[in-house]
Formats: structure tokens, sequence, C-alpha cells
């Protein structure tokens, strides 16, 4: 139940001590909260001091002693707001804001064998100003965001494998074409053009296989790279980039295609050229 | 040696030139994407800030404009003292709050969200069908095109607004009976929210927040010309119990909050430009390299290394040029998918931009494409000009 805002203020030094301001009767209950990390490190809290809170800037009469420093669970519908984060007792709450026996949302627990399917049903069936949903329905429209980053992920890594490949084909190509002078002399010393074409080729895998392991090398880099950059720019645990077997299969399978098509592509074109023309006599 | 060997180079290698453009143009559309994703959120965002004049937002402390439920109390003192302000020309009070519709008395509830306008000074709305709420007109509603949809309901129907349910007496703490006067489009919704408004009293009293007078934000807006920072900065010595923002204030904060997305622009962005230089680079020094005995002889017949710099330069030149332009029109293509995909974001205004292609930006961006691509070929430039011109032309004698 913290939807509502919360203004939560540093209490100046009190001319007496919060505790035996209640035990005279002279001020509220101080009730206990939990800060959570982040917010506890800019405001210098620590356990055992006290603060005052209220849902307004004008209105700072709750006082509240830090009773724990806590670390939220990293949320990742959450990591871009960075907003900071107190817990209170539900009662503490719900008098803090005037909403006495409001909540905004119930959790259930069903009996073991009970489908939430047939309870949401019922319950729905019945209800007035509440609805209820099951935890994959929950669970759906809350994931919606991050299928909308996936789809954009997926977008920029068609045009990024677009690039790559491309790139990959030049490179290829133009190593193989390099070797035009070497090409002619073997041709002109009576290696078959077989045996070139065979050399050239294995010249392009080995090229592909080292690329692409540097490749998938370097990938595992940027990506804890990224997870440390960002876990540090967010102060959060969350996992920004994960390089999956699947990933690195995709990858150093398609540099091994592009590679060594564009490497046979590039060997049967040249074997093909007669060698005085290789030589630049033609 | 004129500009013609240059391109008759790159006539020579047809497959290699026609490779090396592309690659450059996706690389080029990449980078493109990247500038009009970088700057396009601040002037999307901006742009939707000013969509009806209204440059500043005042909202509850230490929140931005409906960012949370939070609610300011004595909105009418509040408004009539910002109005007080001799730059200020307009205060537009709105209060947002959540609450349910019905067509018909015995119709099942339907969620909607709901806006509290002042009709005679409103930047919320754009009315696209019907007639306006008129000042005080407490029976009036509009009704966006996705609510008027869920309601079933046309111009001059008559549906039931409810709120604050009560689960266990099954009754609704307030009720309003109202008139659809007009179809309107809310600029601030996100793709497919029912939204419904009236004026500011009638809405105060469906969130049950009437009594202490409170709204959600108000929009100010200052007269023509005038200093907007400063009048900010008034306001905010004048009012510190609430949050006073100017435009360039909320765009700060939408930018920290996509910092995300810059920095994917500028990773990205520093990726393509990167692999597009490395790209020339490679081409042009093979490209130098199969040529050495044919710039020996051009050296030795007189040619100046200046001449073969040039050359080298404009044939690097030439290749970012054509996959440059390439790929900006590429880029914009590109651009526009990806802004149907980001935009489809739940909660994100419709008239949201990701993607702003902004010609000063593309100009930039292909002139970088253009320094990366001469930068790419001053190494092969260098290797060309130092060619041994005699063992050079005796290797290529024997």
């Amino acid at each position: 139940m913290i939807p509502l805002l919360l203004v939560l203020a540093l209490a100046p030094p009190p001319p007496q001590s919060a505790d035996s301001a209640v035990a005279a009767g002279t001020a509220r209950p101080v009730i206990d909260i939990a800060v959570e990390r982040r917010l506890a490190a800019s405001l210098g809290l620590q356990v055992g001091d006290t603060v005052r809170i209220g849902s307004a800037p004008d209105s700072l009469s709750t006082v509240a002693r830090v009773a724990a420093v806590y670390e939220p669970p990293a949320d990742p519908a959450t990591v871009l707001r960075r907003d900071y984060r107190v817990r209170l007792h539900l009662p503490d709450l719900a008098a803090l804001l005037g909403t006495p026996d409001r909540v905004d949302r119930l959790g259930l627990v069903l009996q073991p064998g009970v489908a939430a399917d047939s309870v949401v049903r019922r319950l729905n069936a019945a209800a007035f100003g509440y609805r209820a949903y099951g935890s994959r329905e929950i669970a759906s429209g809350s994931s919606q965001t991050f299928r909308v980053i996936s789809r954009f992920h997926r977008a920029i890594a068609v045009i990024s494998v677009a690039a790559s490949a491309i790139f990959l084909l030049c490179i290829m190509l133009l190593k193989v074409e390099e070797r035009r002078l070497d090409a002619a002399v073997l041709r002109f010393i009576g290696i078959r053009r077989r045996t070139i074409f065979l050399a050239l080729l294995l010249e392009a895998v080995i090229v592909a296989v080292v690329g692409s392991m540097a490749g998938a090398l370097f990938a595992f880099v940027a990506s804890a790279a990224t997870n440390a950059y960002y876990q540090h720019f967010f102060e959060t645990r969350l996992i920004f980039s994960m390089v999956t077997p699947g990933i690195v299969r995709f990858g150093v399978g398609l540099s091994l295609l592009l590679g060594i098509g564009a490497g046979a592509l590039a060997a049967a074109r040249l074997v093909r050229t007669r060698p005085l023309v290789l030589w630049g006599r033609g | 040696m004129d500009l013609r060997w240059s391109f008759r180079n790159l006539r020579r290698h047809p497959l290699r030139t026609v490779l090396s453009i592309a690659g450059i143009a996706v690389a080029s559309a990449m980078l493109c994407d990247m500038i009009m994703l970088s700057g396009g959120l601040e002037t999307s965002f901006a742009r939707l800030m000013l969509l009806r004049g209204y440059q500043i937002r005042v909202t509850p402390q230490g929140t931005l404009p409906l960012d949370s439920e939070a609610t300011m109390p004595g909105i009418t003192m509040l408004a009539r003292a910002i109005a007080a302000d001799p730059d200020v020309v307009a205060v537009a009070p709105v209060v947002a709050t959540s609450l349910y519709g019905s067509p018909t008395p015995h119709s099942a509830l339907l969620t909607l969200f709901g806006y509290g306008i002042d009709p005679a000074n409103q930047g919320l709305y754009q009315l696209e069908s019907g007639a306006d709420l008129l000042p005080g007109d407490s029976l009036g509603v509009l009704l966006g095109a996705p609510a008027a949809r869920l309601m079933g309901a046309a111009v001059g129907d008559t549906i039931a607004l409810v709120s604050q349910l009560d689960p266990q007496v099954a009754g609704a703490a307030a009720e309003r009976r109202l008139v659809v006067r007009g179809m309107v489009r809310w600029l601030y919704d996100h793709e497919g929210q029912p939204s419904v408004g009236t004026i500011v009293p009638v809405m105060q009293a469906l969130g049950g927040i009437r009594q202490a007078d409170r709204a959600s934000v108000l929009m100010v807006k200052a007269r023509d010309g005038a200093d907007v920072p400063a009048v900010v900065a008034r306001l905010r010595g004048a009012h510190p119990g609430v949050e006073v923002s100017g435009v360039d204030d909320l765009v700060r904060h939408f930018r920290e909050r996509m910092v995300y997305f810059r920095q994917l622009a500028l990773i990205l962005g520093t990726l393509s430009l990167g692999i597009a230089t490395l790209l020339i680079g490679t081409l042009l020094a093979i490209t130098v390299n199969e040529r050495l005995p044919e710039i020996a002889t051009l050296r030795a017949l007189g040619v100046s290394r200046r001449s073969v710099i040039r050359d080298v330069l404009i044939e690097g030149a030439a290749l970012t040029m054509a996959g440059g332009v390439i790929g900006v029109v590429l880029g914009l293509g590109t651009a526009r998918v990806l802004d149907r995909i980001l935009t489809s974001f739940p909660g994100l205004p419709a008239a949201f931009s990701f993607f702003v292609p902004r010609p000063g930006a593309l100009a930039a961006g292909l002139a970088a494409t253009l320094t990366a691509g001469v930068l790419a070929g001053l190494y092969p430039a260098w290797l060309a000009a130092r060619a041994p011109i005699a063992a050079t032309l005796r290797a290529e004698a024997t």
C-alpha cells in the first residue's frame, strides 16, 4: 500500500527526546519505519534516527524512528524512476493518509488444488469496487514495458546484424582478393585450382573461427562491462545484459556461415581467373 | 591525376564498392537513428508540453505532473495568487482521478480516468465534435474516443459517473449523472486511455477532494515574450509549498528518466561510426596495397605525394558520401519502424515520438560519417604517399 506520495523530512534536534515526549503524553506516538538503503545513504540516516513524515510538506507531523534500513528487491519496473521508498506498518500508513481501513490491493493465497482462474471469475462476478486478477494476468500486464523494450532491442539487433554481415562479407572478400599474386604464383608452378581453392577456404575458415571466438569473448566482456556500469548507475543488482548460449550459438553460427560463405565465393572467383590476369599481365 | 582517378578505382571493383557502400549505409542509418533517438525524446517531450502554450506546471511538492496521486489543497486561492503575477495570463487547474462509468443505470461499471478542468482555461484537450463545456456547467461531461467507445455513448447521451466505491456496503460515495456535451482528443493520454472530463468542482466531488479544494496540477501560461525562467523562479519563491516547473525543468526530469535510451543511442551511434571507419580504413588500405605499383609509377612520372594523398582521401570520402546519403534515407525509414515499437510503451502519451528527424541533427550525422570516412583514409593515404618508388617498380618489373 504505497502508491500515495509521502514527503519525508529529517527531524530537527528535538528539545526533548521523542520517546520522553510520548511518555509524558505530549506528543503523538513515534512510529517505526524501514528506510530503503539508497534513501538512508542520501539523507545520512541510520537505524535509531528520528524523522518527521507526512503526506504533504505542510503536514510533517508524524515522528518516525528508523527501525531498519533495507535493500529493496531489484525491480526492473521501477529502476528508471529511481524513487525513494519507505516502509510503514499498514495501520501507521493508513492513519498518516487519513484513510483508515482502506488498501490498494490484497494478495490472496488459495487452498492447495484450487484453480486461480475459477476464484478470479467468482470474485469478479460478485465484485463491487474491486477487481480480481490472477497472478499470470498481472505478470502479463506489468511485463508489457519489457516486451516493448525487447522488441526494440530485437529491431536494433537486426540492423546491427545486417551491418556486421556486410562488414564481414567485405572483409572476407578483400582478404581473399589480397591473395591474388600468391594465387597466380601457385597456379604458375602447377598447383591445382582445387588445392588453391581449398587453401583459401581453409584460411577463410580459420579467420572466421578465430574472429567469431574473439567476438564471443568480446561479447562476454562487453556484457560484463554493461552490467557493471548500469548496476552502479542505477544502484541495483538487476542484470542488464546477458550473453546466453543461444546468443553465442547464433552469433558464432552466423559469423561462420557468412565468413566461410564469403571466403568460398571470393576463392571460387579467384581460382576461375586466369593466372596472368591475377599477376596483372592479362 | 584528378578526381576521375579515384572514381575509376571505385568502378574497377564493383562488388567491393557496392558492399562497402552498403556497409557504410547501414552503419550510417544506425547513426542517424541514434541521433534522432538521443535528441528526439527531449524535442518531442518539450513539444508535447507546449502543445497548448502552457509553459509552467505547478504540482505537489516533490512530484511531476500526474506522476502520483498526490494533490494540492486550496487550489482556488493558489490559482488566484499565481494569476496575480504580472507575467501570467492564464492558470488552468487540473484534477485527475480514477472513477467508474455506467452508460445505463444497471449496466456494469467501467473503469475510467477523470479530468477536472476549467473550460475557460484548459490545456488538456482539443474539441473534436459537439460542444465544449461552459464554465459552471456541472451537468456536462466530455468524452475521449476510447471512453465513448467503451461506454457506447454519443453527444447528447446521459451517463453516470461514480467513485469511491465501498465493497462492504456495495455502494458508491459519489455519483453524478451527466450529459455528454462533446467529444474531445485528450492531448496527454496514452493509446486507448478511456478519459472523461468535467468541470473542476464535479471531479473534485467525484474524487472526494472537494472539501479541501484539491487539484493535481496547475498549468500556467505566461504572456508572450515573458522571461519564463524568471516567472518560474518568482513563483517558486512565492509558493514554496508546491513544485513549480518550467518546460526546461520537466525536460530535465524526463531526460533523467530516459537516460537508458540516451546512453544506448550514444553507445550504438559510436559503434556505428566505428564500424564505418573500420570498413573504409580496411578497404582503402587493401586497395592502396593492391595499387602500389600503379602509385609508384605515377610518382615516378612526377605526380606529387600530395596528389596521391588527396586522391586516396577523395576515394574514401566518395564511398562515405554515397553510403552516408543512402544511410540517411534508410535511417528515416527504420526510425519509423523503431518509433512504432517504442511508442507502444504502456502509459506513454499517444502524441509522443522517440525518433524526431531534425535536419540539423541529420546533417551533423552525415558530417560525422564523412569526417570518419576521411579520417579512415588518412593511414592508407600515408602508406600510398610513402611507397618506395624504385623498390616497388623493381619488384613489379621482376
